[in-house]
């Protein structure tokens, strides 16, 4: 075989080498943009469709405060509203599953009729209130409770205003407070010992007008029983501003049903019911606020206090994110929304393929 | 055994390949940056907040009284955590009018900014723009 044969077989086959190694080394590089590029407009996408969870009021827009109503569309604007990002009370309870009358995530996704992303929905207030009971002391025939109360963002501290109420049998006081710049404060409250039981201390923080959070803390009021977990003896479901009562136990009594926002309490009136379920009427309230309602009751021996949130929060409905695969690629988005005057933060996760 | 002939086709070659490589890593330096979303994000994230802050007055309001501890603390829970800004408030001259920093010490590789008319609602009706700017922190 000649030299030059030779030369060319050689020139020919380091020539293939390199073309494909340069070809495999480019494709590796470049296929993580290229499938970027291919997803690239994933997230405004998924940034419409959160704007249309928010700004439209699904079909019928009145599927919220009818319980008999699964949305065909899903929206949870409220109809008609002259300003944006204002949601519907009922169609935000209704994502609760511990209403009665709460949608499924399978409902949810059939009315949002987008096939190819799962969502995930949260709706909570805009920072963070805790209480703890610290101290007790009895004088006469009254005790006093002594609470601290820390209000913070994730870990930043904030100043708020109190205003806090204990509820326990039919006796109901309010006391107001505040938090320092380091996010801590403490309220005391007195309670006659006559009205022994599961009372409960319902605290509002508010910053601005517009900025409330709450919290609802259960705690034994001159009795050795332990309070029970909220809903052991009644569930509560407001809809469409009626509380909907039903009752765990065939002999319960009603000793006062209350609802409070951060302004004004009410006695609520009971409207229907029989000795399973019940009904009371709801105000319409235009404080700035969430309502709380609260009701004490008797069952055999047990003094109970059990309430809900109106809107009921906090809200986490959908798809289950905790094991998703690597293939998956999950979007959050963050809005501030309206309810009823006060804001609250809605988050949405979008998931679909990377 | 090797002539010259083979040689250079074997730089050719080489050559080449270099050539078509050089350009595809050209290419990808020309893409577009990746934290493009995050910065979208973040000017609707302030925008949102100002306008929410704005809804009923309030906004205004502070801006009326000089405020300036009062619109930080609002926005502090209003801004998604992990974002630092800083507030500028001009009157309708383009005048900065607040004399003290009203954020958190702005510091991030990308810094967006967001202007908002604001109308105060006071018997007055004064009128000022408010220039808030963010970064994503860390």
């Amino acid at each position: 075989m000649p030299a030059s044969s030779i030369d060319i077989i050689l020139a020919c086959s380091i020539m293939i080498m390199l073309a494909s190694s340069a070809m495999a080394i480019t494709s590796m590089t470049l296929t993580p943009y290229l499938n970027e590029l291919s997803h690239n407009n994933d997230v405004e996408r998924y940034e419409h469709l959160a704007k249309y969870i928010l700004l439209n009021p699904g079909t019928p827009s009145n599927w919220g405060s009818d319980p008999e109503i699964v949305p065909n569309s899903f929206g949870l604007a409220f109809a008609n509203s002259p300003h944006p990002y204002q949601l519907d009370i009922d169609k935000v309870s209704r994502l609760n599953d511990e209403n009665a009358y709460s949608l499924t995530y399978l409902q949810v996704l059939e009315a949002f009729g987008v096939r190819d992303v799962g969502l995930r929905m949260e709706i909570k207030p805009l920072f963070d209130l805790s209480v703890d009971l610290v101290s007790n002391s009895t004088e006469g025939n009254e005790t006093t409770y002594t609470f601290d109360v820390v209000t913070r963002k994730s870990e930043l501290p904030i100043s708020a205003q109190l205003s806090c109420y204990v509820i326990s049998r039919d006796y109901v006081d309010n006391v107001v407070s505040s938090t320092s710049s380091s996010g801590n404060g403490s309220v005391s409250v007195t309670v006659p010992n006559l009205a022994n039981g599961t009372a409960l201390l319902v605290s509002f923080a508010r910053v601005e007008t517009q900025i409330v959070t709450f919290n609802v803390y259960p705690f034994s009021h001159n009795s050795s029983t332990t309070p029970e977990p909220n809903g052991t003896f009644m569930r509560l479901s407001p809809l469409n501003y009626t509380l909907n009562v039903s009752f765990s136990y065939p002999d319960e009594q009603v000793l006062r049903a209350q609802v409070f926002t951060y302004n004004y309490t009410f006695e609520m009136t009971q409207t229907a019911g029989d000795n399973q379920t019940a009904e009371y009427s709801v105000p319409h309230l235009l404080d700035a606020s969430p309502m709380i309602m609260a009701i004490t009751g008797v069952n055999a021996s047990s003094i109970f206090a059990e309430w809900v949130s109106y809107p009921q929060l906090p809200i986490e409905i959908g798809a289950d994110l905790s094991d998703l695969g690597a293939a998956a690629k999950v979007v959050p988005l963050t809005y501030i929304v309206t309810i009823n005057s006060a804001l609250y933060e809605f988050t949405v996760k979008f998931v679909g393929s990377r | 055994m090797f002539n010259k002939k083979g040689q250079v086709r074997m730089l050719e070659a080489f050559l080449a390949v270099l050539v078509i490589f050089s350009a595809s890593i050209i290419s990808i330096k020309f893409y577009p940056p990746t934290n493009f979303d995050d910065e979208k994000m973040l000017s609707a994230s302030g925008m949102q907040a100002l306008i929410e802050l704005d809804s009923n007055g309030t906004l205004g309001r502070f801006i009326d009284e000089r405020n300036w501890p009062a619109i930080r603390e609002n926005l502090k829970i209003l801004l998604p955590v992990g974002v630092s800004y800083n507030v500028t408030i001009y009157d309708d001259a383009m005048h900065q009018i607040n004399d003290s920093t009203i954020g958190n010490g702005l510091k991030g590789q990308k810094i967006v900014s967001v202007e908002y008319p604001c109308v105060s609602q006071s018997s007055e009706c004064h009128f000022y723009v408010v220039r808030l700017q963010l970064a994503l922190v860390g």
